[in-house]
């Protein structure tokens, strides 16, 4: 079974250091969870994956990725 | 900590206390007065809808007042709360019933008042376990993701 990552800390650092609290604003969910998120102890729902991306203004697969167990 | 779960938290902290000064009543007065004494009934009618009045006001009236408070995550971790809270009340019930069948089986019937006992002490332990679920589906959140 494979696992999603994320380069949210990545993005947030390139996006002007924007904060977690920013980001948890503008994708609209709280700080906590984004902080989750970037520890990879939570992954999102499509809805939440996608305002993410947008908060960013990449496409999704820049954002989340799809790690193969055995790739 | 999430807001949802510092209510938890709260709301815990508090039906505990109020959990707790219900059996300290029951200790010191003799629960045969019950059905009597005014007094003592009203007290612990007011100790025990402390309970879940304190879980009303505190976790699911969240999502109506402050809505950007609580996420998709949040939510996640309030829907799994009653697995815990149906596991505290089996076996708040199965703990009665064990209790009650060693006290009074010889005499073949028990006490009216413990009807009342047994239907606070689930609606006590049901508001408890379900802030008790919210905070323990964090902690395994934040350990096992």
């Amino acid at each position: 079974m494979g696992r999603i990552e994320n380069r949210i800390r990545r993005l947030r650092f390139d996006h002007n250091e924007m904060t977690q609290e920013e980001l948890a604003n503008r994708a609209d969910c709280t700080r906590q969870t984004i902080i989750a998120l970037e520890q990879n102890r939570y992954v999102p729902s499509v809805e939440l994956a996608f305002r993410i991306a947008k908060a960013f203004g990449v496409p999704l697969e820049e954002v989340f990725q799809y790690k193969d167990s055995e790739g | 900590m999430a807001p949802l779960q510092k209510r938890a938290l709260i709301s815990l902290s508090m039906g505990l206390a109020l959990a707790i000064a219900l059996v300290v009543v029951f200790v010191t007065r003799d629960i045969s007065t019950f059905a009597a004494d005014l007094g003592f009934r009203l007290i612990v009618y007011a100790l025990w809808i402390g309970v879940p009045v304190a879980y009303l006001l505190l976790i699911n009236l969240t999502r109506l007042s402050k809505l950007k408070q609580v996420d998709e995550r949040d939510r996640l971790i309030k829907d799994r709360a009653p697995r815990i809270q149906w596991l505290a009340v089996i076996f708040t019930l199965a703990v009665w019933y064990v209790v009650l069948n060693e006290a009074y089986w010889n005499k073949g019937q028990i006490p009216v008042v413990y009807l009342t006992l047994i239907f606070i002490s689930i609606l006590v332990i049901s508001a408890l376990a379900e802030s008790l679920g919210i905070l323990i589906g964090y902690w395994r959140m934040n350990r096992n993701g």
